[in-house]
């Protein structure tokens, strides 16, 4: 018989989410994505490799970008998470987002809560040319929209002529 | 009813994209269902073996696995039907059985309490593999003592026509010949969501939830292989989160799936990861073509005549990998006055995950080879590169043309298209000269490219079963607003906005009014769904054709009640009007209300209710090739020219792409947004194919190319600004005058890309570039090579 990787036992985790505090006990294992998508329902947050090399999942912990694939849960206690039903208002569209609809920058949408959050955890400063923002933009694939209509997105959101 | 503001061409926002950019859209790993259970499969680790035995004891023996079950365990489960008769049989089967084929062949599903058991169990598999040896290109899988796939085959080719058309032969007599074989490397769809199913039996209903391009084929499907009537499953597509292809292909794992929910009474989701999309969602090009032209003096091609090899990996794969090698034959003279053609095809069987569709569906391949044959036809003749396509494009006064392929081109602006392309290529070529003057590593080149596409092509050629129809249901509420539903099903194309736009033109309502309903065989009317560019086009024939029947009778009854003659309605906004009576007016809820709710105020001889379904089969389209494989297989064709500009690094072999143009004819562009965001994003999955994606294998079959660290996606980096250009030569025969965009922006890159290297290396005389990818190290290959073999030349003239 091969021996069983015995996984390590739960522990619990208490971290905000979109701003409302959370407590649960988690796998030590288990990946914040899970954690987000199963047990929190939160499933605007996409997998997309699990290998943390398409941003899919991105979400924002303590305002920075992260991956969640590659994050476990348990290393979430007591942070921060935002995540794109997080920074979506109640009413609308925040403008990155309207940006983005106004822009053709999503086709079929899987990618999208991936590269909102990326874009949301960064200020306009950092990337002043288009140059860099497709650099920032680098670490998110989209399979469907050739990146124009994203770069067009937030170009725009950030006020700036293409 | 004419002269209103039109929806058609406007620029308005897409309906979907509100959930989508929201979170709240729901693909199938969202899909929840109280005691759901995860799944997990084994893959073979071997590309060509024996099962001897399977053991899952010990994942059974793990907490949380509910079982774990081998082909042995599938009692109940046919194999899919294999309906070409031209090619063999390959009777997939969903758990492999006695043999594997390739490396990610399923073996053994375990299902537990969770994704995380599931694996665990899954990794406590074992199998008794006896390996064989295996056959992982075609030379390998053609030799003599190849090691057959399928014992009771005797070689390793599962389709082959031979071609031999005696005029294109005889084309050849006292002519120039030029020749070449030209490889498009294995690349594949990859969509950012790979596959997913989940499924619930219940009530002795199945309920299966895919993420695929064709839920009603999948439906149907599923009834052949599982003991279920039609009636009893119902398949939902929900988001799909990009398709190209890869989920026009009916997978094993959407019969495993619902079998287990079958088996176990609880609901089963298996989610794909990325490892396992790489090796076991289809594969696609690997197509070779030799081709040789037959060229007059002033560069006038005269015939072509070659063949198609298609790798095919393992072949199991419904609809068919092979399909695609005969439509690249079926187009492979594309907007060119070439008489002749003799093109035969043949698919072979290697240990390599088998091939299916992605984008484009052999046209790439096909206007690689082709655009590839003009350029060297050009340089050998002495005529300028762009000047010979000019000599053999297709003109205004050439359509309607039946090309030698078979292919009825009915419209187009190929010449135009071209002129545009070929000047803005030059203009881009000269800024970027300017612009990287001062840099010594790198030189500048140019190509520019010409292909047509087949749009709303025949199934039959495909899945040897299916032909072209589709199917619309519209139904009005008795408030106006319509609920429009469509056989076809979107994965991210916009087509919910698409049909939104034309049903509101043909049913006089707001866009808000419009409900679109897709992607659910229970409530939507049968159809074959989203591939081959067709969406829009089937749908709006279908939708028009019920939209009349509608119109027709809400016309009387708001004729009726305004006590006009119908001759005299028009329709706007969601209010009828008596034409040359201003003021009289009653609303599409007034006109529903008497047809669905207060019936005993229709006019004599109308009937209660305002519904209606209508079915359209494309017109012109052939199912079955002529004996020279030539075929009208689609119903109508786009066309356009592609030009690139490049940059090649002579130290490092890194191409880039710094500009990309392209002018592009899809007949009427109903939203130019859409069709713009197609073309574009067409062209990227190009440039990826072309300079950066390979599906690599080692000499024993193993996968290397297993995550995205050794898959290279293109990033937004690699992507360069690109000049869009439209032309409209609308479609004669289609509704609205469209013709599909959404594969035509892939075709392009390749072909302009070689060209354009080939420009910028020309004064070192490198080699033919022949096969895509083009990575850097290729590159530096030729350009190492033609400097060696340069030296070589001066040493010995020195001599
Ligand atoms: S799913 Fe996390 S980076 Fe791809
Ligand atoms: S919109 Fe489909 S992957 Fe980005």
């Amino acid at each position: 018989m091969k021996p069983v990787r015995q996984p390590a036992g739960r522990l619990p985790v208490s971290m905000s989410v979109n701003g409302r505090p959370v407590e649960l006990t988690v796998d030590a294992r288990r990946l914040l994505v899970d954690v987000l998508r199963e047990d929190l329902g939160l499933t605007g947050t996409h997998i997309g490799c699990e290998q943390g090399s398409c941003g899919a999942c991105t979400v924002l912990v303590e305002g920075r970008p992260v991956r969640s694939c590659i994050m476990l849960g348990v290393q979430a206690d007591g942070c921060d998470v935002t995540t794109v039903e997080g920074i979506t208002p109640e009413d609308g569209l925040n403008p990155m987002q309207q940006a983005f609809r106004e822009h053709h920058g999503l086709q079929c949408g899987f990618c999208t809560p991936g590269f909102l959050t990326t874009l949301a955890g960064v200020t306009a400063d950092e990337y002043p040319d288009e140059e860099s923002v497709r650099e920032l933009l680098s670490g998110n694939l989209c399979r469907c929209t050739g990146y124009e209509g994203i770069v067009d997105a937030v170009m725009a959101a950030w006020g700036r002529d293409r | 009813m004419t002269s209103r503001p039109s929806h058609i061409g406007a620029h308005v926002a897409r309906v979907e994209d509100d959930r989508l950019l929201s979170g709240g859209a729901r693909f199938v790993a969202d899909v929840s269902l109280p005691g759901m259970l995860d799944a997990a499969f084994y893959r073979s680790p071997l590309p060509h073996a024996l099962i001897e035995s399977v053991d899952t004891a010990d994942a059974m023996g793990l907490p949380g696995v509910a079982g774990a079950f081998t082909a042995d365990d599938m009692t109940d489960v046919s194999p899919f039907p294999d309906f070409d008769r031209n090619a063999r049989p390959v009777a997939i089967f969903p758990l492999a059985r006695g043999r594997v084929r390739y490396v990610g062949a399923p073996i053994a599903v375990v299902v537990a309490h969770d994704r995380y058991e599931a694996e665990d169990a899954r990794d406590l598999v074992s199998a008794e593999l006896e390996p064989l040896d295996p056959a992982v290109s075609v030379d390998e899988a053609l030799a003599a003592d190849a090691p057959l796939l399928y014992p009771e085959w005797p070689d390793n080719i599962v389709i082959q026509s031979a071609v031999t058309n005696p005029d294109a032969m005889a084309a050849f007599e006292g002519r120039t010949t030029v020749s070449g074989r030209y490889q498009v490397g294995r690349h594949a769809g990859v969509p950012m969501e790979t596959r997913g199913v989940a499924a619930e039996y219940r009530d002795g209903r199945l309920t299966v939830w895919t993420s695929t391009q064709f839920p009603h084929i999948a439906r149907t499907m599923l009834s052949y292989c599982l003991p279920l009537d039609e009636t009893d499953i119902r398949v939902i597509a929900p988001d799909v989160g990009g398709g190209f292809g890869v989920k026009a292909e009916f997978y094993t794992e959407e019969v495993t799936i619902p079998w287990l929910a079958m088996r176990l009474g609880r609901p089963v989701r298996w989610i794909e990861d990325r490892r396992e999309h790489l090796i076991s969602a289809c594969h696609a090009r690997d197509l070779t073509l030799d081709l040789e032209a037959a060229v007059d003096g002033d560069g006038r091609f005269r015939a072509v005549r070659g063949m198609a090899i298609q790798d095919l990996g393992a072949a199991e794969m419904y609809p068919y990998g092979f399909s695609p090698a005969f439509a690249a034959v079926s187009q492979i003279t594309g907007p060119y006055r070439i008489p002749h053609q003799s093109v035969g095809v043949i698919a072979v069987a290697t240990n390599k995950t088998p091939c299916g569709a992605y984008r484009g569906f052999g046209i790439p391949e096909a206007v690689f080879a082709m655009e590839r044959l003009m350029d060297k036809a050009a340089d050998r003749l002495g005529i300028e590169r762009r000047e010979i396509r000019r000599r053999n494009l297709l003109g205004p006064d050439d359509l309607p043309y039946r090309t030698s392929s078979g292919a009825i081109v009915d419209s187009g602006s190929h010449r135009q298209a071209f002129e545009e392309t070929a000047r803005l290529t030059s203009e881009s070529l000269d800024r970027w000269q300017a612009r990287l003057a001062h840099d010594p590593h790198v030189r500048l080149g140019s190509g520019v490219v010409s292909y047509i596409e087949g749009v709303t092509p025949s199934y039959f050629a495909t899945s040897g079963h299916w032909t072209s129809f589709d199917s619309c249901s519209v139904r009005m509420n008795p408030d106006g607003t319509a609920v429009v539903s469509v056989g076809v099903s979107t994965s991210g194309q916009g087509l919910e906005s698409m049909l939104t736009s034309l049903a509101a033109e043909a049913l006089g309502v707001g866009r808000d009014q419009v409900r679109i309903v897709m992607g659910d065989t229970d409530r939507t009317p049968y159809g074959l769904g989203s591939w081959g560019s067709r969406s829009t086009n089937v749908a709006s024939g279908a939708l028009r054709e019920a939209a009349d029947v509608v119109m027709d009778k809400a016309t009387r009854i708001a004729a009726h009640l305004m006590e006009a003659s119908p001759d005299d309605i028009t329709v706007q906004d969601g209010r009828f009007s008596v034409r040359g009576t201003p003021g009289a007016s009653v609303t599409w809820r007034d006109v529903a209300t008497v047809a669905n709710i207060r019936t005993i105020d229709l006019p004599e001889g109308v009937k209660p209710g305002m519904q209606a379904t209508a079915s359209y089969e494309p017109p012109g389209i052939e199912h079955h090739p002529d004996e020279f494989g030539r075929l009208n297989g689609c119903a109508t064709y786009t066309n356009a020219s592609h030009g690139a500009v490049v940059s090649v690094d002579v130290g490092t072999g890194k191409v880039r792409v710094l500009e990309y143009i392209v002018a592009h004819d899809c007949g009427t562009v109903i939203n130019p947004q859409i069709v713009r965001g197609q073309v574009v994003g067409g062209i990227a999955q190009g440039i990826g194919g072309a300079l950066l994606e390979k599906l690599h294998y080692d000499e024993w079959g193993n996968p290397m190319s297993t995550s995205f660290l050794d898959y290279h996606l293109p990033t937004a980096t690699e992507i360069p600004n690109m000049v869009v250009r439209h032309f409209q030569s609308p479609a004669p025969a289609m509704p609205w005058g469209a013709k599909g965009s959404g594969e035509a922006g892939i075709i392009g890159p390749a072909p302009a890309i070689a060209s354009a290297v080939e420009e910028a290396l020309s004064d070192l005389g490198v080699a033919e570039i022949t096969r895509t990818p083009i990575t850097a190290p290729h590159v530096l290959s030729l350009v190492t090579s033609s400097v060696s073999a340069g030296r070589r030349e001066e040493r010995e003239n020195s001599r």
